[in-house]
């Protein structure tokens, strides 16, 4: 019977996609003459079919359990049976990771100050903050203060205005 | 005795200008005041200075540095103590009990306790710091290529199986570490491995980017994904700040057993602060008076006393191979080491005889650093804990913004704000299936080293493969290796097989 893949699975399969881009890079790298042999694919070779192997072995061992009571014999004493992973809220994921986003693009373009803003009160929105006018007003504080600040110290960051106060 | 005198002569000398006490000063403060807030350890405190110490010159930068690491570490146990939310995986057994303390209105004494249990177990450490590196940097002098490499092979089998509880996830944690570490020119073929044919990856990843997207950008998404829901609560300091004669009674001796169970523990590359703090819980626990024993889990002096210690001299004894080996046995002395790095210093034995201001003048500066945070966390605590009251959302935003900023100073590319991004998508998902984060870091850091240690040995031995197992050292290192990565899963196994029985 065919059971849905386990999450863990699923980063079992990551590990080994990573291992075989790893191998394709690796056939990029020219096998110069090395000394004594060792040359600079050996290292990278080693180290991709390892993930190779271990993401295999993650694979099989994250398989989900035919006897789900054995399951509960095997857990880790440390993690008590009532520790449950949480329910997700991927709405909040995706205002944080757009926060990131938005920020990466504008930065050049609107500068240190309104971008560090964006990107400060997006994560506050994340976190469900229950005062947004202040966290808003907060985070255009924090961002001006950070610019100015660094500036002082030489660090330049990039600005609305060039050489300009936001 | 010859550390003391350089200690004396060299040491106090350096440390003792007014600028570098001015950094101790400043790392001092800035590590407790962001080691007191909830989320933020150690490494990311010294990762998110990184940026910032490069204007300055490399005794004062590292000086500061190890004011914020010590701090960190001080300032994380006021915030297990009152918020139970333990910054960092050294305090996560003092908020047991002292969260328990402060419930109860001993907040001030469970605080006092783990402060001076810091300050001794600091000073102590640093002493046999002071005596014993001079002695093991001139033995490791003596190791070739050879057995260096066979060191690094051991210590990343202990930190990827030894934390943790499963030792195939530490080592793929580890693997994807060395793996980052060779994205770039290899330096001595100067071809470019895993760049993509991008011409900013040439220069490899560097460790800010890696750092602050795993501790930061993850356990921001992280938080914003599953904790939102959980609402800390601090306990507020009432009642009896100082400790009573009772409580002094029952600190001292846990505070000098912490010592002697933490130090041994930093000095050997089992990596971090985790398991002498739990050791040194359950030593007190064993040995502590019937009539006591009854009060640890409701909030034992005795529980933060012990482990604070531990805490503390694990995290000098780190120092011990990070500066005669150069080989960082946890994530904040691989960024340490990082730090070094960027200064074209190489810690390991010859540390002490190229830059004997530098090293030593590090050494005097934990002694001066262990009296300014004790001076810093004791009458001054209230400050602190005002800071565990700046809301969640803002603490969160702020950090984030400090740790943006610093993968963007770098280059000021968008592509490390990219990097970042993704760097933090692994770090939430490495936390959400409990992958250990400490692997990766000492992979990245000390991977590269471990790679130009094992071509020389190839260099000099003509290739033959067989000198790691023909020369005793080696030999003996890498037996210890296989038995740190076979032994505990065997045991794991007879144990399930037995209680199947």
């Amino acid at each position: 019977m065919l059971k849905r893949a386990t999450g863990e699975q699923w980063i079992a399969l990551g590990v080994i996609l990573i291992s075989l881009i790893m191998a394709w890079q690796i056939t990029g790298i020219s096998q110069s003459t090395g000394y004594a042999g060792v040359g600079p694919r050996f290292f990278p070779s080693v180290i991709a079919a390892g993930l190779l192997i271990t993401g295999v072995i993650l694979f099989i061992q994250s398989r989900p359990s035919k006897h789900p009571v054995t399951e509960a014999q095997t857990q880790d004493p440390d993690h008590p049976l009532d520790y449950e992973t949480p329910q997700p809220n991927w709405r909040m994921f995706g205002i944080a990771s757009a926060a990131l986003i938005l920020h990466m693009s504008l930065i050049s373009t609107i500068g240190f100050t309104l971008a560090g803003t964006i990107l400060c009160f997006g994560i506050c929105l994340a976190l469900e903050t229950e005062h947004k006018l202040r966290d808003l007003v907060l985070s255009f504080l924090l961002a001006l203060g950070l610019f100015h600040l660094f500036k002082w110290l030489g660090l330049n960051l990039p600005a609305l205005i060039t050489g300009g106060f936001i | 005795m010859d550390g003391l005198h350089d200690l004396f002569t060299v040491g106090f000398a350096t440390a003792l200008t007014y600028q570098n006490l001015l950094w101790a000063l400043i790392g001092c403060t800035l590590g407790t005041a962001i080691g007191v807030l909830p989320g933020v350890g150690p490494a990311v405190t010294v990762a998110l200075l990184l940026p910032v110490t490069q204007s300055i010159d490399p005794t004062g930068a590292l000086i500061m540095l190890a004011g914020v690491y010590y701090g960190a570490m001080f300032g994380g146990s006021t915030t297990s103590i009152l918020l139970n939310t333990p910054g960092e995986a050294g305090s996560i057994v003092s908020a047991l009990e002292g969260n328990k303390m402060a419930k109860a209105g001993r907040g001030g004494p469970a605080l006092s306790t783990a402060a001076i249990g810091s300050f001794i177990a600091g000073s102590i450490a640093t002493l046999l710091l002071t005596l014993l590196a001079p002695i093991i940097a001139s033995l490791t002098l003596k190791l070739g290529p050879v057995e260096m490499f066979a060191l690094m092979m051991l210590t990343f089998a202990a930190v990827s199986a030894v934390l943790g509880n499963s030792p195939l996830k530490g080592v793929i944690s580890l693997l994807i570490g060395l793996g980052i570490g060779l994205i770039g020119i290899e330096q001595q073929s100067g071809q470019a491995r895993f760049t993509f044919g991008s011409a900013a990856l040439l220069d490899g990843i560097d460790i800010v980017v890696i750092a602050m997207g795993l501790f930061a950008i993850g356990e921001t998404l992280y938080t914003a994904t599953y904790e939102n829901h959980l609402k800390a609560r601090v306990e507020s300091l009432s009642g009896r700040f100082w400790m009573s004669k009772e409580d002094w009674k029952r600190s001292w001796k846990p505070w000098l057993r912490g010592t002697a169970i933490g130090f041994p523990f930093g000095t050997i590359p089992a990596g971090g602060t985790e398991m002498p703090t739990f050791l040194s819980y359950s030593a007190e626990r064993k040995l502590a008076p019937p009539e006591v024993q009854k009060e640890f889990g409701k909030g034992a002096i005795e529980g933060v006393a012990g482990p604070e210690a531990a805490n503390n001299a694990a995290v000098t004894g780190t120092l011990i191979p990070l500066l005669t080996l150069g080989i960082p046995t946890s994530a904040t002395a691989a960024i340490m080491l990082a730090a070094f790095q960027q200064y074209n210093i190489a810690p390991g034995p010859l540390l002490f005889d190229t830059n004997p201001d530098l090293v030593w003048g590090l050494i005097a500066s934990l002694y001066i650093g262990n009296v300014m945070l004790l001076i810093l966390n004791l009458p001054l605590v209230g400050l602190w804990v005002q800071l565990l009251k700046v809301p969640r959302p803002l603490l969160y935003g702020g950090i984030v913004v400090l740790a943006t900023m610093g993968a963007y100073a770098l280059r000021q590319n968008w592509f490390d704000l990219l990097l970042l991004y993704i760097v933090g998508l692994m770090g939430f998902l490495m936390r959400r299936y409990e992958f250990p984060v400490v692997p990766l870091i000492v992979g990245l850091i000390v991977g590269p080293m471990a790679e130009k240690f094992f071509r020389r040995a190839m260099s000099i031995h003509q290739g033959d493969l067989t000198v790691f197992l023909t020369q005793p050292i080696s030999l003996t290192l890498l037996i210890i290796t296989l038995a740190i990565l076979i032994v505990p899963s065997y045991l794991k196994r007879r144990q399930n097989y037995l209680t199947k029985a």
